[in-house]
């Protein structure tokens, strides 16, 4: 899901990187003192992610768990995302420090939009909570992947193509993600239930 | 008493999930990037796609573009093993960009010296000295005496044997360098320690302003 260096053009970059700046902002905001560990532990968590491949088709797909991150931390997603982001571009070459505003938001928007959509509901008994969990996987991959797509469709491709191929492409760790998620959900309500009451 | 139980039996789940991941990693790192590698030889040039995690990148478009005027001279396909080659189009440095679709993209450039050697076209270090040696004189011309051959001739023997010989090194260093390519425990453990570090700092500035 990261898109390399020197395949967007420059308004693309431009816009991605502001709309991540905005994020992070809002984020940082939010981020107070007792939450930067856990914010810190879901960076790691997305940082190692990327590195686990699920076997699809002809492209090479990995794991993203950005509706994690986001049922988890809400706004916080975005600065979250952002570091374990320049990690991967430093460290790994995957993406690029140009393409780390675009990437950014293509990861934290999925993130966020899956927190207001599934955080209500996960915060509710054992079922619901398994259904959102799954729910907030799939969308933060399948909206990512809607995301590349439109940012892709500025190169000349046209999005229907794209978006098809890419969505396809991603079926797989869309189910592989819910399913994580709603693992990792059920898990922590039992342990440590006062991780989810974020979002206020 | 009951809470006690409950987080015992989580935390006893956490080593089994690290394990998991740990085994997921290590049997199968890898992620978005693409890579592209192209050597030149015998007035083709060959490339090779492949992802992080040594899978060939099947299928994808690869366009070559000379590297000075941006010029493009041709485009192809990879096979299902990821490999394309072409016969030489122009004998210029050329830059192999390789598109391997939703988003991937990485580039390789070939130097006019290697494509002008691959297409011949390089002045031979025998042939050069032939009209000095000649310039001696017509008594000291005992060098066909080896076996008749022409000094060309014999120097494209030993190019070819110098050819198959160094096949295996070649191949060894481009395995050597699809590995290296591969994300390292090092680095993992490198990014989760400068994550942990970042945390630190933030709290060390935040909690001075809280005082």
């Amino acid at each position: 899901m990261h898109i390399s260096e020197g395949v967007l053009s420059a308004p693309v970059l431009a816009t991605g990187a502001l709309l991540a700046a905005g994020g992070v902002a809002l984020g940082l905001k939010k981020m107070d003192y007792e939450r930067i560990p856990g914010v810190a532990v879901l960076s790691s968590a997305f940082f190692v992610a990327s590195l686990i491949h699920v076997p699809a088709g002809p492209s090479s797909v990995h794991l993203v768990l950005n509706g994690l991150v986001g049922i988890l931390l809400g706004w916080m997603a975005f600065p979250s995302i952002l570091v374990a982001l320049s990690l991967h571009a430093v460290l790994f070459q995957f993406g690029g420090i140009t393409s780390l505003g675009v990437n950014t938001v293509i990861m934290a928007a999925p993130a966020v939009v899956s927190f207001y959509l599934f955080g209500p509901l996960v915060r509710k008994g054992h079922i619901m909570g398994i259904l959102g969990g799954f729910g907030a996987g799939a969308a933060g991959i399948g909206i990512g992947s809607i995301l590349v797509a439109t940012a892709l469709v500025s190169t000349g491709e046209s999005f229907t193509g794209v978006a098809k191929l890419i969505v396809a492409a991603h079926l797989p760790v869309m189910v592989i993600e819910g399913i994580i998620t709603a693992f990792c959900i059920t898990f922590l309500k039992k342990v440590k239930p006062e991780i989810l009451e974020v979002g206020k | 008493m009951k809470r006690f139980e409950t987080q015992g039996s989580g935390f006893r789940i956490i080593p089994a999930v690290v394990f998991f991941i740990l085994y997921l990693v290590s049997s199968n790192a890898s992620a978005h990037k693409v890579n592209i590698y192209a050597y030149a030889e015998d007035g083709m040039v060959f490339s090779e796609g492949y992802f992080a995690d040594g899978s060939r990148s099947r299928n994808s478009r690869i366009e070559v573009i000379d590297a000075k005027t941006g010029e493009k001279l041709l485009e192809g396909k990879t096979g299902d093993d990821g490999r394309f080659s072409f016969k030489i189009p122009k004998a210029a440095s050329l830059r192999l960009i390789l598109h391997a679709g939703m988003g991937h993209q990485n580039d390789y450039t070939l130097s006019e010296e290697e494509i002008r050697e691959a297409l011949g076209m390089e002045k031979s270090v025998l042939r050069d000295q032939e009209p000095e040696a000649e310039g001696v004189g017509a008594e000291n011309k005992t060098r066909p005496a080896v076996s008749g051959a022409s000094p060309s001739e014999i120097e494209k023997a030993v190019e070819k044997v110098i050819d198959r010989k160094l096949q295996p090194v070649i191949r060894m260093l481009i395995a050597l360098k699809e590995n290296s390519e591969k994300p390292g425990i090092t680095e993992i453990l490198g990014g989760i320690g400068y994550i942990m570090g970042l945390m630190g700092i933030i709290m060390y500035f935040k909690s001075r302003r809280r005082d």
